[in-house]
């Protein structure tokens, strides 16, 4: 059992696919994907970490020896779950683009197929710079999935390579943070450098890093990790790469790219920063809570269906980023239940709207309305999603938001267990983004799939050698029904994914009750001194 | 005079009306009653099957959708499936001798060391939950058989569609009511929430009714958003969101000691879940959804807008009510709410045309007589009101649906006269005319009597800050119903014939039209529920003369006092006075006489010479000054309006400048302006590559200082790097 195999099967298939004729190439994309998604799913089988912490198929091949470079991987159960998300998704995602891409198959699959290999070494990588490479690798298939199949002709290059750019930039400072611990470690241990994840985050964890290293550090992770996620400011991005993607490309993006920020935020910065998060844990939880806000008011004034989609995508992240930061069980388990959540949700409502620009070949809501008439099962999956994004209980998503919700409301500094730097006014104000997902996506839904039926001329396009039907076809409906299935079963039982990382969460948890105390302490000390001098310069 | 005028005819009738449980009850029994501890039932899993039975219902109807079916087997599954629910609820009640929480499968179950947060899905059932249970799933059954007919025009086009939406609506009400936690009461809040959308958004080609349900939903989420952080504050604060162990900590004193140090997030608590009940129930100032929503088709208006959802709110704040003691200013604000609700809503149906619309403001009038009831203290009466008004206004809004059904959408009451004369409605007017008489109170022969007496009375015996105002704003308040009701029971069923048809004629032809009156399922549930509103009158009233009972109290008073709201039901009576007498005895005349007024008034100008009313409309709108009122009356005191002017609009210019601000200032300004640096600068030295061998030689040389210049200053930036860098850190 290796889980170097999950990258090595998508790396061989995408050359296998170059080498294939053309017209088997998507047969060849999505067999290698079912293929791996079957040899996940004998891992998960195999996997010992349900309900218990700790990392498994750990394995660490030579590969840089002399700078202390390896190909080490492992998973613990977060990393498990995400693995199985996104192997999950793949081959819908190849299903899914059967119809709508007809030009260069060969480039579009094989660089599908190198995508899902990056991603699942972000989740499996037990080693700083494979994490890395991996982490980065990601942009260039999205780079060529955006710049030679993005809808917009005319702006599809610059996007990618605005999108490219942007993302770069930041990760490079995350790099420079991430080796400044290798180094900071590798001068503690006489000069030998590793960049084995386990060591560094031990290292880190019994304080090698003063609190002033860990601000700068959490800035350059940041850097990296926020814009992915994104945070506001630094999201603009997103809503253009999404708009323009290819329908696989932004479920994709939606679905498992934006959980390399929030994983990487689970993986590097709560182990290896927590005073840093201790100390700045509000800023941060405040950015979430203007993303979750701003955001969901952008999305209310969108005629572009898809763009709303992808700043809905902004103000959900928020959530899961404020799960995170509540520093409490039940907001890291509540946080990555959102990551799956959110990808099976959006990533659906992603796959609706490009089933509806194959045929109409427009996302604009004034040129649509009212497709319900036309489209009854397209509209009824629509809507569903639609509810599991808005959060309906017995749907996936309320869970999820739910239980980031109350983790920020009672991480509070008298919590019990896990005393927490936010509180009641955190939740309190995130939780109008509630009504206001709500007033978004009903307002779509309104336009769209309600009201009189307004239908866009179907232009006859040159590419369109496949003529869809009206309503999906019976591919279609099986690209989105496991997506609803699994949105029902994680709504009632949601206890498989919580119960299953409850350890793995505690572990991460470990350092900061205490240290959450004693930041406490020195500010309420530091309080009661400088009131003290006023006292003082009173007297 | 005026005093013994009152009490002397009162004092004959009240022996004749009350019973043991009213004036002559547990006297000076002042300590809190105690709430039973529910125990674990293993052997009752059966009642799980409330909750599956609808869930099946809509399975099947779903396989109904998929498979085309055109007939109308949707609605029988769908009948079958209710009234086994119905059943199995009689079942759970005969079985039923203390609470109990029947466990039917682990939701939320999250535990780590040092805490946990668990939610399953389980039954809390008590006497309440069976209240409510056996009306919700009754009238839920009865209402599906009618819709089996009233909707029979979309038969494979919306009907399964339709009946999907009703068993949605009825596993998400069980699961509100009969929830053992709060998070599973908050799976069927948003579930009803939900299924209200789906049924008001029924006609979705029509933009008006799409919006409605939009409107629905959105108002109701501001109330989740309440109940929600009312959750999070009482999970905070007590550590637990399960009814059984929240109410022991209330009866062993161990919320007491975390209330007097919790402050103001378990003072909180109470508003919060307050502004929950407001949203659900449409009371002020999250009413507005509710009269919209008659969008919806008829049996919807009946079943989840007038019958049982918009009843959650009230149930809420029963089921909650030892939480809603935490602040002493909480429940005065509940009655408030509802007295003010209810006389504002009054008014607006007071000068409504569309009966449905009356209707509708006087659900939401009647609902703030409910939080009336819990708000001075009385929840007994608040159930009782919910129960009987759960009959009497289903069968109105049935009769109404009957009308537009008949007479091709026709709702306006200036264009319906007579009905009671012409062939075939005949049961629609007496049902009407009966119903009418519930909703006004009228005395002794109707259930609506005496659960809304109970109410007003309690508001002159409640102490409380103003709450004998708020007994004169409700008298008022039954005199202004009795109005509005009557005119629309005079208009439309007496006088004499006369009809134009609606819209609605599905192709028939406008100048030989006739009503088709309703047939026989319609009919037979108009009957049954009617037959209900009056038998509801023992429900709620313990008479003096008949033997047994419910443990001396009558059976609705019984179920609150037998449940978690049982603090809120008054202890026997000590001669309180206002106005110089007991209004238990008085109040019995004064809500007589208000409503017998209300109803001549009504007979007045919309029986006996109609021509009066139309008189006194135009000269009030003829002078400016007298033409405020009615205006604002008919355009709903202009609270839309007002909503939208201060709440929407803002909101609507604040989207649109953070949309541009994301496009120009961020986006363009600081990430592209960011990504133009590179270019700029280069710009900036493109003149130095000019090919002139001396400029080269300068370039050179300004290098060549520049780069000596850094190695000089290198100590000085480092050391003021590192001071940034410590303020930083």
């Amino acid at each position: 059992m290796t889980l170097m195999l999950l990258v090595l099967i998508p790396v061989i298939a995408a050359l296998g696919v170059i080498g294939t004729p053309r017209q088997h190439v998507k047969w060849v994309a999505l067999i290698a994907t079912v293929i791996n998604f079957l040899y996940s799913v004998i891992l998960a089988y195999a996997f010992k970490g349900w309900g218990e912490g700790g990392f498994f198929f750990v394995k660490s091949f030579n590969w840089l020896e002399s700078f202390g470079v390896s190909l080490g991987v492992g998973a613990d159960s977060v990393s498990m779950l995400l693995v199985l998300l996104s192997t999950m998704l793949m081959p819908l995602c190849v299903w899914g683009s059967f119809s709508a891409i007809q030009t260069r198959v060969k480039e579009y699959y094989a660089w599908l197929l190198v995508i899902e290999a990056a991603m699942i070494g972000v989740f499996i990588a037990r080693d700083l710079i494979f994490f890395y490479i991996c982490f980065e690798f990601t942009l260039i298939p999205m780079y060529f999935l955006i710049a030679l199949f993005g809808s917009n002709p005319m702006t599809r290059v610059r996007t990618a390579t605005k999108f490219f750019i942007y993302t770069f930039t930041g990760s490079i400072l995350t790099l420079a943070g991430l080796i400044y611990v290798a180094w900071a470690c590798a001068s503690q241990n006489a000069g030998v450098w590793t960049f084995d994840i386990g060591t560094l985050t031990a290292f880190a964890a019994d304080g090698g890093l003063t609190a002033r290293e860990q601000g700068w550090i959490l800035l350059a992770m940041l850097a990296g990790f926020g814009v992915k996620i994104p945070l506001f400011p630094v999201h603009t991005w997103l809503p253009l790469a999404h708009t323009e993607a290819p329908t696989a490309g932004s479920v994709i993006l939606a679905a498992v790219l934006l959980k390399l920020g929030t994983y990487g935020l689970y993986r590097f910065l709560l182990p290896i920063v927590p005073d840093a998060v201790i100390t700045y844990g509000p800023a941060i939880a405040v950015l979430a809570i203007i993303g979750i806000l701003y955001a969901a008011l952008i999305c209310w004034v969108q005629t572009d269906v898809k763009r709303l989609v992808a700043y809905s995508s902004v103000s959900h992240l928020g959530f899961c980023v404020l799960g995170l930061i509540a520093l409490n069980p039940l907001g890291l388990q509540g946080s990555v239940l959102y990551m799956i959540n959110h990808g099976l949700s959006t990533g659906a409502l992603f796959f609706l709207i490009g089933m509806v620009y194959e045929r109409y070949h427009t996302r604009d809501m004034n040129e649509m309305g009212g497709l319900a008439r036309r489209m009854p099962v397209w509209s009824t999956f629509m809507v569903f999603f639609v509810l599991a994004s808005v959060g309906l209980p017995g749907l996936n998503g309320f869970v999820s938001e739910f239980l980031c919700l109350i983790a920020a409301f009672t991480a509070t500094p008298d919590n019990a267990a896990y005393p927490g730097v936010l509180g009641p006014w955190y939740a309190a104000i995130a939780g109008v983004g509630m009504i206001f997902a709500a007033m978004y996506l009903l307002i779509m839904v309104g336009k769209v799939v309600f009201g009189p039926l307004k239908e866009p001329r179907r232009h006859a396009h040159d590419h369109d050698v496949v003529t869809l039907p009206a309503d999906l076809t019976a591919r279609e409906i099986g690209v989105l029904a496991p997506l609803a299935v699994l949105c029902v079963v994680l709504g009632f039982q949601p206890g498989i994914v919580t119960s299953a990382m409850e350890p793995a969460i505690e572990e991460t948890l470990a350092v900061y009750p205490e240290r959450v105390l004693a930041v406490e302490e020195i500010q309420t000390a530091g309080a009661q001194s400088s009131s003290m001098t006023e006292v003082a310069i009173d007297g | 005079m005026m005093h013994t005028a009152m009490i002397t005819p009162a004092s004959w009738i009240v022996p004749f009306i009350s019973g043991a449980d009213d004036a002559h009850g547990h006297h000076g029994d002042h300590a809190a009653r105690v709430i039973e501890a529910a125990t674990a039932a293993n052997n009752l899993g059966w009642a799980g099957l409330i909750l599956w039975l609808p869930l099946l219902s809509l399975v099947l109807c779903g396989v109904c959708a998929a498979r085309g079916v055109k007939s109308k087997l949707p609605a029988w599954i769908t009948v079958a499936s209710l009234a086994a629910s119905f059943f199995v609820t009689v079942g759970l009640y005969m079985q039923y001798d203390a609470p109990v929480t029947i466990h039917l499968f682990e939701w939320f179950n999250l535990n780590w060391s040092g805490g946990s947060f668990i939610a399953p899905f389980a039954l809390y059932v008590d006497r309440l939950t069976l209240l409510w249970m056996l009306f919700v799933t009754g009238l839920g059954t009865l209402i599906a058989l009618y819709a089996s007919e009233y909707m029979e025009h979309d038969v494979g086009k919306g009907y399964t569609r339709f009946f999907a939406g009703v068993s949605v609506f009825l596993f998400a009400m069980s699961a509100l009511v009969m929830g053992d936690n709060l998070v599973m009461l908050y799976l069927g809040w948003e579930g009803v929430g939900f299924a209200s959308y789906w049924l008001i958004g029924y006609y979705y080609t029509k933009p008006s009714a799409v919006a409605a349900a939009k409107k629905a939903f959105i108002v109701n989420r501001i109330g989740d958003l309440g109940l929600a952080l009312g959750l999070y504050l009482i999970y905070h604060a007590f550590g637990t969101i399960q009814y059984d162990q929240l109410f022991q900590m209330f009866q062993d004193g161990s919320a007491a000691a975390i209330t007097e140090k919790g402050g103001w997030s378990v003072s909180a608590i109470p508003f919060l879940l307050m502004l929950g009940a407001f949203g659900k129930s449409a009371q002020i100032p999250l009413y507005v959804w509710l009269p919209d929503a008659m969008e919806g088709p008829t049996p919807v208006s009946a079943l989840i807008h007038a019958a049982t959802m918009v009843t959650a709110g009230v149930y809420l704040l029963i089921r909650m009510f030892p939480v809603m003691e935490l602040h002493s200013a909480a429940l005065p604000t509940v009655a408030w709410v509802g007295g003010l609700t209810a006389l504002l809503a009054a008014t607006i149906g007071m000068a409504q045309f569309d009966i449905k619309r009356i209707m509708a403001y006087s659900t939401v009038s009647q609902l703030g007589y409910m939080f009336l009831g819990v708000g001075v203290m009385t929840t007994d009466a608040a159930a009782a009101h919910v129960f009987t008004h759960a009959f009497f206004k289903a069968v109105l809004f049935l009769t109404c649906g009957a009308i537009m059904h008949g007479f091709a959408g026709q709702l306006d009451l200036r264009k319906l006269s007579g009905l009671r004369h012409m062939p075939g409605w005949r049961i629609v007017s007496y049902t009407m005319g009966y119903a009418c008489l519930c909703l006004v109170g009228f005395p002794f022969i109707t259930s609506g009597f005496f659960s809304k007496d109970k109410i007003m009375a309690e508001a002159f015996v409640t102490q409380g800050p103003g709450f004998v105002v708020l007994g004169v704003i409700a008298l008022l308040t039954a005199l202004l119903t009795a109005y509005y009701t009557f005119r629309v029971f005079f208009r439309v069923c007496m006088g004499p014939k006369h009809y134009e048809p609606g819209d609605e004629l599905h192709g028939d032809d406008p100048a030989h039209f006739h009503p088709h009156p309703p047939r026989i399922a319609i009919n037979f549930v108009l009957i049954t529920i009617c037959l209900g509103a009056f038998l509801a009158i023992f429900a709620v009233h313990k008479f003096g003369f008949l033997p047994g009972g419910d443990k001396g109290y009558a059976w609705v008073k019984a179920s609150v006092i037998g449940s978690t709201g049982a603090n809120g039901v008054p202890h026997g009576h000590h001669g309180e006075t206002a106005f110089f007498a007991d209004p238990h005895k008085w109040m019995v005349l004064a809500a007589s006489t208000v409503t017998i007024v209300g109803m001549l008034i009504a007979f007045y100008f919309h029986l006996a010479n109609r021509k009066a009313a139309d008189k006194l409309r135009a000269s009030m709108l003829a002078n400016p000054v007298t033409a405020v009122l009615p205006k604002a009356m008919e355009n709903k005191w202009y609270v839309d309006e007002v909503y939208h002017a201060i709440i929407r609009a803002p909101l609507w210019v604040v989207g649109h400048a953070c949309a541009v601000f994301d496009r120009y200032v961020i986006d363009g300004l600081l990430v592209d302006g960011t990504g133009r640096c590179p270019r700029f600068l280069a710009r900036l030295f493109q003149p130095l590559q000019n090919g002139v061998l001396q400029s080269y030689a300068v370039s050179m040389a300004g290098g060549i200082g520049l780069v000596v210049l850094l190695v000089l200053l290198m100590p000085r930036l480092l050391e003021a790097l590192n001071a940034v860098g410590g303020t930083g850190g």
